[in-house]
């Protein structure tokens, strides 16, 4: 693939601006809180499209156009199943205790509803997990940047990184979700004409039916059995692992996503952010999921769209966007597709950074090292933060050379962490006799079977480092199980070491429990500006949805 | 310098300038037609985002 000046002057054109409104919004950085909680003070649109921004990363943009190709419409339930309804659940049932409660993170409202030491393993989790992600991010550009462009590994991942830090230490997390909102736009608008062409050429959606496997064209069919659907995986481990505890532990705890709706304007915005969201969040699939299932026409049709085989000797389904890339753009709209790309990246990298320095720095450093210091204080270590936060994604960049698939790594992290988490949160909501210690020991036992689980288990040659007692028909299958199996861990322990203990008085829970929270009666009259109305319009079109493509 | 702190001025800049860019690219290589109609669609779209920042800002 050959960039010229053209697409060269479209990359900077994207850095100049990114850079720019990191300068732009430098002035109106004075506190820590307004460098790592945007003061509470951004508009609901730009919230809305942050939250889904925010999740737009590496693993979703080339990760599921991977899974498109590798196990078809399939892929979708990622969005349709494993996002919609919780995305809607957050807003509606669980925004008001983050936001009414003042959390100024996720781990503050474990701290608030339970004890210290719950917050604590919380945030050092979390804290870890972000890394890992933003490195996994940055590892994946400049893969991409040396397969496709020829740019040194080093190279790229250093001016992403040097980017990503520049902007954020400037404008902390507004200057982040700002970007993130322009990057959303550049993504669907940069991959969209690459999915006409490639559509247009393999015939539409006419010739995809004729050329592909008619598996990978359903949504449901063929999930009574492993062998018989494209993901192999059976129901249960779809609907509890994917549908339930995967999606809720992600869309409903993970501070990542749930940071961009905290820092709405009023609790009406932040409530309405992840319900909004999902509109554009149902669509998603048209942009990343699509392209991979047009390649399979494609294959069927025509030479050259052949995906090539990486250093493990096995299919690298991460190349179909690139290759469809170099197969349809021209010079001009090439340096577009190679810049949404590139956007992608940082995007997911700086979501996780921001998440990373906000959790730091009050979650740990304000609680365990230096409480009560001035507001410039914190402001100085929430940027130390942020440089510590990038070179550490760095360093993880580096070991995740030795991966091929990302997003079945990425599944696997989320279950040992997320997957338990939720039962914690749904537990400590909803049940008012849920305890700190419960909470705790819950959250250990959980991510303890997610670790077991997955040491006796194997599935693509992963796992089994303890003991080689089972087999899963796919990496997928295998995350699913462990993240259902880890949350009933969670769920009876944390129950019945709660049981054993003494409840935190009514007076002290009120506003973070639901028995204990007067209900919301939201005043605003038409339905698409109540969180609720509007989330059931979303879920109905979502079930016709998954009904036509069944 | 406010306008460059509502973000929508912000993208439709972005858009606008990329839309000219990719027409004046296609304009020399008019064998390409779709960075002529990706340019177009980008320029209406960066428009329609500074008309929005313009409207917002008079009202």
């Amino acid at each position: 693939m050959h960039l010229e000046l053209i697409d060269y002057g479209i990359i900077a054109l994207y850095f100049l601006f990114v850079l720019g409104i990191g300068l732009m919004l430098k002035k109106k950085i004075k506190t820590g809180n307004d460098f790592l909680m945007s003061n509470r003070n951004i508009p609901l649109w730009i919230t809305s499209l942050a939250f889904i921004s925010a999740n737009l990363g590496a693993q979703e943009v080339l990760g599921m156009a991977a899974n498109g190709a590798k196990y078809g419409l399939y892929t979708v339930h990622f969005y349709w199943l494993g996002a919609t309804l919780a995305m809607i659940f957050l807003g509606v049932f669980m925004m008001p205790f983050y936001y009414g409660s003042k959390a100024r993170s996720v781990p503050e409202y474990l701290k608030l509803r339970f004890d210290e030491k719950t917050r604590t393993f919380n945030a050092l989790t979390f804290a870890g997990m972000t890394v890992f992600s933003s490195g996994v991010s940055l590892y994946a550009l400049a893969m991409l940047m040396q397969v496709m462009l020829g740019w040194d590994f080093d190279f790229s991942i250093w001016l992403a990184a040097g980017i990503v830090l520049v902007y954020i230490f400037l404008g902390g997390l507004t200057s982040a979700v700002y970007n993130e909102v322009l990057q959303f736009f550049l993504i669907v608008l940069g991959i969209a004409p690459l999915v006409y062409i490639a559509l247009h050429k393999a015939g539409g959606w006419e010739g995809i039916i004729q050329h592909v496997d008619d598996a990978k064209l359903h949504v449901w069919k063929g999930l009574s059995s492993p062998e018989k659907n494209p993901m192999g995986v059976d129901a249960v481990s779809m609907v509890f692992g994917l549908g339930f505890v995967l999606a809720f532990g992600y869309w409903c705890t993970d501070f990542l996503v749930v940071q961009r709706a905290m820092i709405s304007r009023n609790l009406n915005e932040a409530r309405r952010t992840p319900v909004i969201a999902t509109i554009p969040k149902v669509f998603m699939p048209l942009i990343v999921i699509l392209p991979g299932i047009v390649l399979l026409a494609l294959q069927q049709q025509f030479d050259g769209f052949q995906l090539p085989i990486n250093a493990s000797g096995q299919t690298d389904y991460n190349m179909v966007l690139p290759l469809l890339l170099k197969k349809f753009y021209p010079n001009g709209l090439l340096g577009v597709g190679i810049t949404a790309l590139i956007a992608s990246f940082m995007s997911g990298m700086a979501g996780n950074v921001t998440a990373f320095n906000t959790v730091w720095t009050f979650d740990i450093y304000q609680t365990h090292i230096r409480k009560n210091a001035s507001e410039k204080h914190y402001l100085y270590v929430g940027k130390i933060t942020t440089v510590a936060g990038i070179l550490i994604s760095v360093a993880t960049a580096y070991v995740a050379r030795g991966y091929n698939s990302i997003m079945d790594l990425l599944q696997l992290v989320f279950s040992f962490v997320n997957a338990p988490l939720f039962a914690t949160f749904f537990l400590g909501m909803f049940w008012k006799r849920t305890t700190g210690n419960g909470a705790f020991w819950g959250l250990m036992a959980g991510t303890l079977t997610a670790a077991f689980v997955h040491g006796v288990s194997v599935a693509e040659g992963k796992g089994g480092w303890i003991y080689h007692y089972t087999d899963f028909y796919s990496g997928t299958s295998q995350a699913f199980t462990i993240a259902y199996l880890s949350f009933l861990a969670c769920l009876v322990v944390t129950i019945v070491v709660s049981l054993f203990g003494k409840p935190k008085p009514d007076q002290e829970l009120t506003g973070l429990v639901y028995s204990l929270t007067e209900r919301i009666k939201d005043p605003e009259q038409r339905w698409y500006k109540n969180p609720l109305w509007l989330g059931v319009a979303v879920l109905v079109f979502t079930i016709a949805l998954n009904i036509i493509f069944f | 310098m406010d306008r460059f702190l509502d973000l929508r001025f912000v993208i439709g800049l972005f858009f606008i300038l990329t839309g000219l860019l990719l027409l004046l690219y296609g304009c020399f290589h008019p064998q390409e037609t779709i960075n002529l109609w990706s340019g177009g669609l980008f320029l209406i779209f960066g428009l329609f985002m500074a008309f929005l920042s313009f409207k917002v800002k008079q009202s």
